[in-house]
């Protein structure tokens, strides 16, 4: 009987987790993701995949665990109850599935290899208007004083990691996901785990972070700038006869001049557009259209999003390193935040027509939620001030701008 | 230039040296995301006024639709009224028909 109950504890996770209680943590993590996900609607088609990934990759003889590969693509793991290290890079896809099994087969068929990220910008750039972007043009610099964050961080983080861990870190900036990731596996793969939590966390929390931000940087006075009350004072004199043709072209245009100017930006920068153009062409293509915006982009979030949490597993998360990660990355994105209000602060000491700093707050890449965020504070001061389609402008920019700075970093320090 | 030590193996670098290589790229960094959204600004623009000169929306002859949607109307119209008249013997007629 005894002998019997042993098998049984055997057979549950309960003693390896007994034998090492840091498991508890990740489970406690997982439940605090899951909770934001689904309770506080925290970016929940990311977060939740993210914390079930993270809960399901750590039950101690569940496989479903991402292993990372060390400097020489070494990955160590059981079989057959002998330790064995074997280069992954050399294995088959089947024998990934066999020895590791599926997660580490979705990961390093479709994360490592680096197709989800751009993928992914396919679908939201099939999600994407560019038309506020366009009636307010000018706005859309503020896309560039918010990517401040991703370069002042690399100067700190240079000091604590090598310059190409500290460009992974630093993206995180950006407030792109799949720009983090598509980035860290280009610099510094062997940080995705953490950085691409971190991201994906810090977006979660727009809600919580651009008001702290803008708390202590705006005052009153600024947060009331009533950004159409000043478009009557100074009206635009552009006009917009043919809007339609306007955002088939835009897309061909910006993909050909970043492609010239920033290459390593094309694989995110020319996805977003072709996804654009497939939905800006209208009923043409409008096959194409749904599919890259709800096929295509929700299988995609779904494999990105398990596979990252499981990458979290006990080894990969609970270090020091892991924890610079966090700080860093949420200094990162703090400045992004101030880099764009700043630049705004600084356009008003020389111009007649006021801005509201809330659209430089919005440069980041958080589209929508950074914009309707922002939205929201400003009706907070004044209920008739809508901002969210000047802040589209901003944030829509922002994507562009991330992915340029992702291109950079990548095409530098890679 | 300095940032051929970029390509080289960073690990190597001291704290001073790799401070002196984040700060050059920052520079380069920003210069560039910022000039790359000003192009885009530019290209915007000059897109717009493009279109504008070149590909102007045809304007659709809008009057005429909404004629043939009054006339339609007055059809519909006259046939409540006959149907009213009938049923009252005459007596009332409809005066005012909207579309809910």
């Amino acid at each position: 009987m005894g002998e019997i109950l042993n098998k049984i504890y055997d057979m549950t996770a309960i003693g390896a987790i007994v034998e090492d209680p840091r498991f508890l943590i990740m489970y406690a993590l997982a439940f605090v993701l899951l909770y934001l996900g689904i309770k506080k609607e925290f970016e929940p088609l990311l977060l939740v995949p993210i914390a079930f990934g993270v809960l399901i990759a750590n039950f101690p003889g569940g496989g479903m665990g991402v292993l990372g590969a060390d400097g020489e693509g070494l990955v160590h793991y059981m079989k057959d109850g002998v330790m064995v290290a074997k280069n992954v890079y050399e294995m088959s896809l089947p024998e990934i599935a066999h020895d590791l099994g599926i997660m580490n087969l979705i990961y390093y068929a479709l994360i490592k290899s680096g197709l989800l990220p751009p993928i992914i910008f396919m679908g939201v750039g099939a999600l994407t208007d560019f038309g506020p972007m366009l009636r307010n043009l000018k706005l859309a610099i503020f896309g560039a004083g918010a990517q401040f964050g991703i370069f002042a961080v690399l100067l700190v983080a240079s000091q604590f990691f090598t310059l190409q861990e500290a460009g992974s870190l630093a993206i995180i900036g950006g407030a792109d996901g799949p720009t983090a990731i598509f980035t860290t596996l280009k610099l510094a793969p062997h940080l995705l785990a953490p950085i691409a939590i971190a991201a994906y966390s810090y977006m979660a929390l727009v809600p919580v972070i651009i008001p702290l931000v803008v708390k202590l940087t705006c005052s009153k006075k600024e947060l009331m700038i009533n950004m159409k009350e000043q478009d009557k004072l100074y009206p635009s004199k552009t006009e917009f006869k043919n809007m339609r043709a306007l955002k088939i072209i835009f897309p061909i245009a910006v993909t050909t001049i970043v492609a010239i100017i920033v290459p390593d930006a094309v694989s995110l920068v020319g996805m977003l557009m072709f996804g654009n153009l497939i939905k800006e062409i209208g009923a043409n293509t409008s096959r194409l259209f749904e599919t890259a915006s709800n096929g295509i982009m929700n299988a995609a979030t779904i494999f990105l999003g398990l596979s990252v949490g499981a990458t979290m597993t006990v080894d990969a998360f609970l270090n020091w390193q892991t924890l610079g990660i966090v700080a860093g990355g949420f200094l990162a994105f703090g400045f992004s935040i101030f880099g764009g209000i700043l630049l705004v602060k600084l356009m008003n000491l020389f111009s007649k027509k006021k801005i509201n700093p809330l659209i430089g707050a919005t440069g980041l890449s958080a589209v929508p939620m950074a914009s309707r965020v922002a939205n929201d504070i400003a009706l907070k001061y004044d209920p008739k001030n809508h901002v969210l389609n000047y802040c589209m402008s901003s944030n829509v920019a922002g994507v562009i701008g991330s992915a340029v700075a992702a291109g950079i970093l990548i095409s530098f320090l890679g | 230039m300095n940032l051929i030590l970029l390509q080289a193996t960073v690990a190597e670098l001291s704290n001073w040296d790799k401070f002196t290589e984040a700060l050059l790229l920052m520079t380069i960094g920003m210069l560039t995301v910022f000039t790359v959204l000003l192009i885009i600004i530019a290209l915007g623009t000059l897109l717009i006024k493009t279109v504008n000169k070149f590909f102007p929306e045809e304007v659709k002859p809008v009057a005429k639709a909404a004629a043939a949607v009054q006339a339609v109307d007055q059809n519909i119209q006259e046939a409540i009224n006959k149907a009213i008249m009938a049923i009252s013997g005459g007596k009332k007629q409809a005066q005012k028909i909207e579309k809910i």
